[in-house]
């Protein structure tokens, strides 16, 4: 492949997934006009900390940035991996920013990833860690990947803005393809469970999200239990936050999750700004959170529309094989998503909408990614 | 029947991946754009960013959108309703059986 045969993209827009299908796919990408017209130009911290983290699991590799932070030249390398290592993700988007490409970036690594990352924990931008370990990772059951070696372990949870959470990921790398995936029946929901958390507020708060949520779903079933996972001392971060992270089960197995998060801005925030904002309460919370789990399970897909993105790329990333999925109404994300995998793997997707359970069922068929990176024994 | 839903299902097909043809959304974007910097020579050097910051909903055509996988939605609705309950009562295996099967049985 020549140097100039690089495909020239533009914007900020969607940079983990252009950054992931590239070097999935070995094509070298040039972003170009990254935030030009904006007021403060350039790659904003989480992403340049993504390229770093980007640059400690792989190798021959090339990142080029220019002064101005507003062109990247990425031509991908091998994805290594490996044991103990470690990444500040910082305090600008949640450790769910850098978990979601990590995941897949891991799968075709030469060798399993062991990762410590500290940043925030649980914040409203991105997936919590709680979400990620509930749901996310069992996804993967479903295109043929055992769940032996995968593990997310929480030591301290960081609320935003100031973080000091930490958790260690584990990912293991795939012998060569995933296996292609028939996943349209969503089944019915047979039991909820959930984790709430707070750190370095009283413990008393998560008992009334608690209440509140359970007051929404006893109207439909019975089998609620939600966790309390209260942090005090170092284990609880540097900022006052609580929320909590549900997920509905199904009988066949699927798995639908929401997570909401309330954190107290610091004091010095509070000083800078004029007007005091208004914090949500834990029971309204408990009614939000409830609200939005049983707005997913009506949606009647086999994910959440939160993993509707990462869902359609495992599919992509199938072997030449018929996959076929159903999820809710598309999402912004997941519509975004399917433009970048034509893009980069030339998948298309069929798309049929079902009128009568008003849910999409989507077909493809894999473009045959393999893990060239492993090791071959 | 079979043919308006054959026509849905083309459309969701040109919402995701479009049509040729239609680059226009872009370009009557941009000239929206023009035209308001042209109007008012005193906002000439607002940096777009705050233009974006304005209208606030986010846009295909922003090549700048925040990279966010969460779905927000724009309101909720009141689940102790007692009509809403029952649209997804069967969603529960506490719901009617029979019908949940008579949905998976039809969707195929």
């Amino acid at each position: 492949m020549g140097r100039d045969k690089s495909r020239r993209l533009s914007g900020s827009r969607d940079f983990r997934q252009r950054l992931v299908l590239a070097t999935l796919t070995s094509t070298a990408v040039t972003i170009v006009d990254i935030r030009s017209g904006d007021a403060a130009p350039g790659l904003r911290p989480h992403e340049v900390s993504l390229l770093r983290l980007l640059d400690k699991i792989s190798d021959h590799h090339t990142i080029e940035l220019n002064d101005t932070g507003t062109k990247l030249k990425y031509r991908p390398g091998v994805i290594i991996g490996g044991k103990g290592l470690e990444h500040d993700c910082g305090v600008h988007r949640g450790i769910g920013y850098f978990l979601e490409p990590l995941i897949l970036l891991g799968l075709f690594a030469r060798a399993p990833i062991s990762i410590r990352l500290k940043g925030i924990t649980n914040d409203t931008k991105d997936p919590s860690v709680d979400t990620f370990r509930t749901t996310t990772l069992h996804m993967l059951k479903h295109f043929g990947v055992p769940l032996e070696g995968f593990d997310l372990k929480i030591d301290s949870r960081g609320s935003p803005p100031l973080g000091g959470g930490e958790v260690s990921l584990w990912v293991r790398n795939i012998n060569s393809t995933l296996t292609a995936a028939n996943w349209v029946d969503e089944g019915m929901v047979k039991r909820i469970r959930g984790v709430s958390f707070a750190t370095r507020v009283s413990p008393q708060l998560q008992s009334r999200i608690i209440y509140a949520a359970r007051g929404i779903f006893n109207r439909f079933i019975p089998d609620v239990h939600i966790d309390k996972d209260h942090r005090s001392g170092s284990a609880g971060g540097r900022s006052p936050g609580y929320g909590v992270t549900l997920v509905a089960e199904t009988t066949t197995g699927c798995l639908l999750s929401v997570d909401v998060t309330v954190s107290c801005p610091s004091v010095d925030e509070i000083n800078e700004e004029s007007e005091k904002p208004e914090l949500t309460s834990p029971e309204d919370l408990g009614v939000q959170a409830a609200s939005m789990l049983l707005e997913e399970v009506a949606q009647g897909g086999v994910v959440d529309s939160t993993h509707q993105g990462l869902l359609f790329i495992l599919c992509a990333l199938c072997p030449p094989d018929v996959s076929k999925v159903r999820v809710g109404q598309l999402t912004p994300y997941g519509i975004e998503t399917l433009r970048n995998i034509r893009d980069f793997l030339d998948v298309k997707f069929i798309i049929k909408p079902d009128p009568n359970s008003n849910t999409v069922t989507l077909k493809c068929v894999g473009a045959g990614v393999k893990n060239l990176a492993r090791k071959i024994s | 029947l079979a043919r308006t839903q054959s026509r849905r299902s083309a459309n969701l097909m040109q919402l995701v991946y479009g049509l040729p043809s239609t680059k226009l959304g872009g370009g009557a974007l941009e000239e929206n754009d023009d035209g308001e910097a042209n109007s008012s020579d005193d906002e000439f050097f607002i940096p777009k960013g705050q233009k974006q910051a304005k209208n606030e909903s986010p846009s295909f055509e922003d090549i700048d959108a925040e990279d966010c996988s969460k779905f927000f939605k724009a309101e909720l609705r009141d689940w102790s309703n007692e009509d809403l309950i029952k649209s997804i009562r069967d969603r529960f295996v506490t719901g009617n059986w029979s019908k949940a099967a008579l949905r998976g049985q039809d969707a195929d």
